[in-house]
């Protein structure tokens, strides 16, 4: 059952088009990453589907009703922006939030309260927001959001703002969440992120929609075309080879892909084992960062062409 | 518990309780009757020391008997002695023959009243000039009456009062009483009290919604209710904040008035106990100084009705609803305080024109253009709150002062959710004031 269905949706500011026409379906239980550089219209496409902002067109769909003032108390959201009162107490604001969405105050002061817990955060509790650091206000923001136990989440950009040991510390938050059977829509522009945490994918850019569906389904249609290669010695026998896009290159370790069709797979590691000490040669899935550079400059040629 | 209502209700509970627990509320609502007790005792004081008049011809109409000739001896270029009847005292007065007459009745030493009539009113300070010079000869013959008579308590009790004297205004075609220095300072009081409410409580509906921008808390909010809930629960929230401290305002304003004469008293007065040990002659009594100060008091509290504190909590209620809707819609338009100034610019002017105003319509509360201005909804509810006290407004004014407020009210509402809306997501650009309108086209 699709939870979330976005069809054609497009939103104009003036003359500018912030969105162009963006579709995709979330399916219940599943994490569906918005991927977008900046600016690309992720944010804009997420306030419509928080009916915030309106589409000029399309239809946006929640649980299989179009979105409305009704469904908000069943979505939690994140948005990139984090705010919070500043003179307010941690516990206050929580119970603030969850009973605008619909939660009595009782139960929002206890779940708060478990919730603060959770994540280590106990002490926070009588504590005015201005009194902690950037990292805990985030912490605090993220409970907000999901307090309410909403069946749809929200995320914009969640991870921004948080340390790695955060960072872990969210990301399982979020996966046993989805365990429990929540459909979640986060947003990102770190690939790396999406690819750990996501099952389905949209990419936009430039307010277009350049695809969506399975990430995996996405990646294996890719092919394995990317080498890595790891070794001790000088890696400048590289540079004669024409036709390498390296994706990373460091001292013991390079990852790239061949576009010039000529060149074999046979001559490159022919080159390596008479110049270097090889000891890993191994064809991998394109990272989804090079899949969403490929798939971002293809659609900008499609353009510039006609 | 998930109905619309319920989310509205929740955002003016977190605002009011949000401000009414903070420190700046508590200290307000604690300095505020300070602060008016202040108020109350400068227009006490400013008559205290407002003593002396310019010369003016008063004629004396003495059915007692006992009063002319000293008092126009006191100052003969002042009194006069008049054989005239009071109609055509009356007529002499209006042709300005000469500033005011006053009336010694036959029972003056009995009753300690006299009766002052004059144009347009005699100002207080002349009011208790006059006061002062009855009450030497007043004592005098009390005390000569208590001599000849043998001790009277009676008359010595009287000793302590001073002649109290009825004031009129014979220049409307019914003589009338005439408060009109203290109806002005009351006016004038409540006037710009309902100016600076508004502001104020309109200030804090303007910082709160720029917080909520600026923090960016307003899309979290935006998330879970309606923008116009949003915007709306925090103008009644802060509104209810407002009535709090008015009516606390309100409670000492009153006690104030009604303990403040009293103790007053206490301070300069002597008690009935004491007047049996009074010492004779003229050292003794309320002196016409402190008299002044107490007639201040009891004018005050004959002149406020409980419908002029109705009144006054409509209109100051009414155009902070207005006022406060287009702060929400400014705030909402800018990053951060400082960018609403030059926004405020539009609102603002509506709300000082009548300050401007109150003397003129204090002047002629009843004229075409205290009407007019009282009916124009951004002025009324000052204008109407001074009108209120100065005159009696008629019923169909009154009334269609508040229809005009309540239409206003909805109709600056719609504007403000309009740009609101679009507001709050509007971040980096410094709008103009024609972008506020266009906004308003924009919002579906």
């Amino acid at each position: 059952m699709s939870v979330l269905e976005v069809n054609n949706i497009i939103k104009k500011f003036g003359d500018y088009t912030a969105v162009g026409g963006v579709s995709f379906n979330v399916e219940k239980g599943r994490i569906m990453g918005v991927l977008g550089p900046n600016g690309a219209g992720k944010t804009t496409t997420i306030r419509m589907i928080n009916n915030i902002l309106m589409p000029d067109e399309g239809i946006i769909s929640i649980f299989g009703e179009k979105v409305s003032y009704d469904l908000q108390n069943r979505i939690g959201y994140l948005p990139e922006e984090r705010g919070l009162y500043k003179k307010v107490k941690v516990i206050d604001q929580l119970v603030y939030f969850a009973q605008l969405k619909g939660m009595s105050k009782s139960e929002a002061t206890e779940k708060g309260k478990l919730w603060l817990r959770r994540v280590d955060a106990s002490d926070w509790e009588t504590k005015k927001i201005q009194e902690l650091s950037k990292g805990m206000q985030q912490k605090v923001q993220f409970i907000s959001t999901i307090l309410h136990d909403p069946e749809l989440l929200i995320l914009d950009e969640p991870f921004s703002g948080f340390d790695p040991l955060n960072v872990e510390l969210l990301k399982r938050i979020i996966l046993d969440l989805k365990d429990e059977g929540k459909t979640i829509l986060l947003s990102t522009h770190v690939m790396e992120q999406a690819e750990q945490m996501c099952d389905d994918i949209v990419l936009i850019s430039k307010g277009r929609h350049i695809r969506s569906g399975n990430l995996r389904e996405i990646k294996k249609s890719f092919g394995k075309d990317t080498v890595v290669m790891e070794f001790d010695g000088d890696d400048s026998f590289l540079n004669t080879f024409n036709g390498l896009k390296f994706v990373n290159r460091s001292k013991n370790r390079v990852e790239f892909r061949i576009t010039n069709n000529e060149l074999t797979l046979k001559e490159i590691i022919k080159l390596a084992l008479e110049s270097v000490d090889l000891f890993k040669f191994e064809l991998v899935e394109p990272s989804l960062r090079e899949i969403f550079i490929d798939l971002v400059s293809d659609k900008e040629e499609v353009n510039n062409d006609k | 518990m998930t109905n619309k209502s319920s989310k509205i209700w929740t955002i003016i509970k977190h605002e009011y309780f949000l401000k009414v627990k903070s420190k700046a509320f508590i200290i307000g609502t604690i300095l505020g009757p300070l602060l008016m007790l202040l108020i109350v005792a400068v227009p006490a004081t400013v008559a205290f020391l407002s003593e002396g008049t310019t010369a003016r011809k008063v004629a004396v109409k003495d059915y007692s008997g006992r009063f002319a000739d000293k008092i126009i001896a006191t100052d003969p270029e002042i009194f006069l002695k008049t054989n005239l009847n009071e109609e055509q005292l009356k007529e002499e007065v209006k042709s300005d023959n000469f500033d005011s007459y006053v009336i010694i009745p036959k029972d003056i030493m009995e009753k300690g009243t006299a009766t002052l009539y004059s144009v347009g009113g005699s100002g207080l300070g002349f009011r208790e000039t006059i006061g002062s010079s009855l009450d030497k000869i007043y004592r005098n013959e009390l005390y000569s009456d208590a001599v000849q008579q043998g001790k009277d308590t009676i008359m010595l009790k009287r000793y302590l009062y001073a002649v109290s004297i009825e004031s009129y205004d014979v220049s409307t075609a019914e003589t009338k009483e005439d408060t009109s220095e203290i109806v002005a300072v009351i006016g004038y009081f409540l006037g710009l009290a309902i100016y600076a409410m508004m502001l104020m409580y309109g200030a804090q509906v303007l910082r709160g919604v720029v917080e909520e921008k600026a923090n960016r808390i307003v899309e979290v909010i935006a998330s879970s209710a309606k923008p116009f809930e949003i915007m709306f629960g925090k103008v009644i929230g802060i509104g209810a904040v407002g009535l709090t401290q008015v009516t606390v305002w309100g409670i000492a304003f009153i006690a104030i008035l009604m303990a403040g004469g009293t103790i007053l008293e206490m301070i300069m007065g002597v008690p009935d106990t004491m007047a049996q040990s009074m010492p004779q002659g003229m050292a003794g009594g309320v002196s016409p100084e402190q008299m002044k100060i107490l007639s201040t008091f009891e004018s005050l509290q004959a002149s406020l009705t409980i419908w002029h504190a109705i009144g006054f909590l409509f209109y100051f209620l009414s155009g902070y609803f207005i006022y406060s809707s287009l702060f929400a819609a400014i705030g909402s338009a800018v990053d951060q305080e400082q960018d609403a100034q030059q926004l405020q610019g539009p609102i603002m002017i509506p709300l000082i024109i009548p300050i401007l105003l109150i003397i003129n319509v204090l002047q002629n509360p009843e004229g075409i253009l205290a009407t007019i201005l009282s009916l124009i909804p951004f002025f009324t509810p000052i204008i109407m709150t001074v009108r209120m006290v100065a005159t009696d407004v008629p019923i169909w004014q009154l009334a269609l002062s508040v229809v005009l407020l309540v239409l206003t009210f909805f109709g600056t509402l719609w504007v403000a959710a309009k740009i609101y809306r679009v507001g709050i997501l509007m971040y980096g650009k410094k709008p103009k004031f024609k972008d506020l309108i266009k906004w308003i086209k924009l919002a579906k």
